[in-house]
């Protein structure tokens, strides 16, 4: 059974879609680690190595994300994180922004996969693609 | 002197408050107007009573707010509390309220209650001379109760569980207990010297699916918390479920069960109110589309029995309502009710006997926990997943229950976790759900909580 860590970053209170997501994961078959919401990037990192996950699964809906994910290459760094797969998906940015725009933004910051505005299923069938 | 006197000097000794006068106030509550009481106001009514949602920084335009709704006959008043003062930040309160009174533009989302403190405040609730309602969503209120009390504001909504589940996600629950405590225990002191002063609880929670099982039993635990200190009047409340039939059915068994519980505990001399929230759930963008949610919502308030509504706008769906519309809100609610007199009395027996047994069971297992005090029962079960709350950020909530809509919109339990319903009265919540083949739970849940859209 794969493990997957999953939260909303940052001082983000979105809590529906948090649970719909732990929900989905699991009636895909995932174990989950549910961080919640108001969580701090250093918070999933500590989580992944706790419960040697396979997937580190980020939400944001507030426009936070990008602040906070431009920690991941320096926290990345700081662990043995081979074999991890990093997604993230939600409302990535406020306002209009260009979705290719945005996917190679966050695919520099280090992350696999990048859903923006994208529909939790979509997202999720495009995960277990990627991993197998 | 007790305990409690010491421990309210030591939280009254705060530097954004001025000096607190005890023998002052408590002369202030021995004389106040009956009509300034909601208990009172309870006893005498024979409509419903009708209280909207409002607060803005500065006093004047709280007092602009109030006058409005009088204009449209309004039953009690709301003071809504900014997000700062609930988290204790007086500081920015502070701040914020100057630069909203130095700029004309709203800084805060509610009123800065100990900003303004209780010889400001008292000034306008007693020149209004009706009822009010302290709207606010604190874990620790044992300051703001205090500087309401003083102000006239004779009844507080929340407690421990419904003001820390929904909203905080580190809040320690077994601090909200304490400080609740306290709140009952003063609420319970001044309600000896004139009448009583009203508690309610905050029976939406997340306002997400949460079955009415899981709200019945917090409803009665805060009751019995706020009752065993001494509280004499108490309203326990439940929103809009989104189905007709559920919503008669839950006021059914909350008003037989509060009562019930009250008694086992030997508060029988205490006064019982039901409080209907019309839909708390997300709005429809099309304002015509919420008139029309509100007008069912109203007709549902009666229908249930309910002894007090409190209303939304047909602006909820984008923000904070103008005053006018607020009142206009009002208005419109008072017409219909109004229209609503000898309505039928509609019974569902099956569903009200599978209701009160959930209840009945869940009750049981929070009141075997072998602690030693209620609200150290109520911690654990809320710590091991007896009581469990959909949707809830707090980290102490189980989030193991799982419910959805029937056919008919009734909220049903899919998955009850560690909740002790019996097997027999899972059974029945699982014989309504149809899953279709082609759907998945995650669908069923985002088509649930999107009723009203």
């Amino acid at each position: 059974m794969k493990k997957v860590v999953i939260g909303v970053v940052g001082n983000d209170i979105h809590v529906v879609a948090n649970r719909l997501i732990e929900i989905s994961l699991q009636e895909r078959g995932f174990e989950v680690f549910n961080l919640g919401v108001n969580t701090f990037l250093e918070e999933f990192i500590d989580a992944v190595v706790e419960t040697d996950a396979d997937v580190m699964l980020v939400s944001s809906l507030n426009g936070e994300a990008e602040g906070w994910s431009r920690e991941l290459p320096r926290l990345k760094a700081q662990y043995d994180l081979q074999g991890v797969t990093f997604m993230i998906g939600g409302n990535l940015a406020v306002g209009e922004v260009d979705a290719d725009d945005m996917e190679r933004k966050f695919k520099n910051y280090g992350f696999d996969l990048v859903f923006h505005q994208v529909d939790l299923n979509d997202g999720l069938d495009a995960l277990e693609e990627y991993l197998s | 002197m007790s305990l409690l006197q010491r421990e309210r000097e030591a939280i009254l000794n705060n530097e954004y408050v001025d000096s607190f006068d005890f023998a002052e106030v408590e002369d202030f509550i021995k004389n106040a107007s009956k009509d300034l009481f909601i208990s009172h106001k309870f006893k005498t009514a024979s409509n419903i009573l009708v209280q909207p949602r409002g607060g803005f920084p500065t006093y004047e335009k709280v007092f602009a707010l109030y006058e409005e709704f009088k204009k449209a006959d309004i039953d009690v008043l709301p003071l809504t509390i900014d997000s700062n003062t609930r988290l204790n930040d007086y500081a920015t309160s502070k701040k914020m309220l100057q630069l909203s009174e130095e700029n004309d533009i709203d800084m805060l989302n509610g009123y800065p209650l100990v900003t303004h403190g209780y010889r400001t405040t008292r000034k306008m609730i007693t020149h209004f001379n009706t009822p009010v309602s302290l709207r606010h969503g604190t874990p620790d209120a044992r300051l703001l109760i205090e500087i309401a009390l003083a102000s006239g504001i004779f009844e507080i909504e929340g407690g421990p569980i419904t003001y820390l589940l929904p909203y905080s996600k580190n809040f320690p629950l077994d601090k909200a207990f304490l400080y609740w405590k306290y709140v009952e225990k003063v609420s319970a002191k001044y309600s000896k010297l004139n009448e009583p002063i009203n508690r309610e609880s905050f029976g939406p929670l997340t306002a997400t699916l949460v079955p009415p099982a899981i709200t019945i039993v917090i409803q009665l635990l805060e009751m019995m918390l706020s009752l065993e200190e001494g509280v004499k009047s108490f309203s326990v409340s439940f929103a809009q479920t989104g189905s007709v039939s559920q919503d008669i059915v839950t006021s059914a068994v909350i008003k037989k069960l509060a009562r019930k519980y009250a008694d086992m505990i030997g508060a029988n001399d205490a006064a019982m109110h039901l409080v209907y929230h019309q839909w708390m759930g997300a709005f429809p963008s099309n304002k015509e589309f919420s008139d029309s949610l509100i007008n069912t919502s109203t007709v549902l308030a009666a229908l249930v029995g309910a002894d007090k509504i409190i209303i939304k706008t047909r602006d909820e769906a984008f923000g904070i309502p103008t005053k006018e519309s607020n009142a206009q809100s009002v208005a419109n609610t008072k017409y219909t009710l109004n229209m609503l007199r000898g309505l039928p009395n509609i019974v569902d027996a099956e569903e009200e006997e599978n209701l009160t047994n959930e209840v009945n069971e869940i009750m049981e297992a929070v009141l075997n926990d072998p602690a030693d005090t209620l609200w150290r029962q109520v911690f654990n079960s809320i710590k091991n997943g007896i009581i469990d709350v959909p949707f809830s950020p707090h980290i102490i909530n189980n989030n193991e229950l799982v419910s959805i809509r029937d056919d008919n919109y009734n909220i049903r339990i899919l998955k009850r976790g560690k909740v002790p319903i019996s097997d027999k009265s899972f059974a029945y919540e699982k014989s309504k759900i149809k899953i279709p083949k082609d759907s998945t739970v995650a669908s069923e849940i985002i088509r649930g909580i999107g009723i009203m859209q």
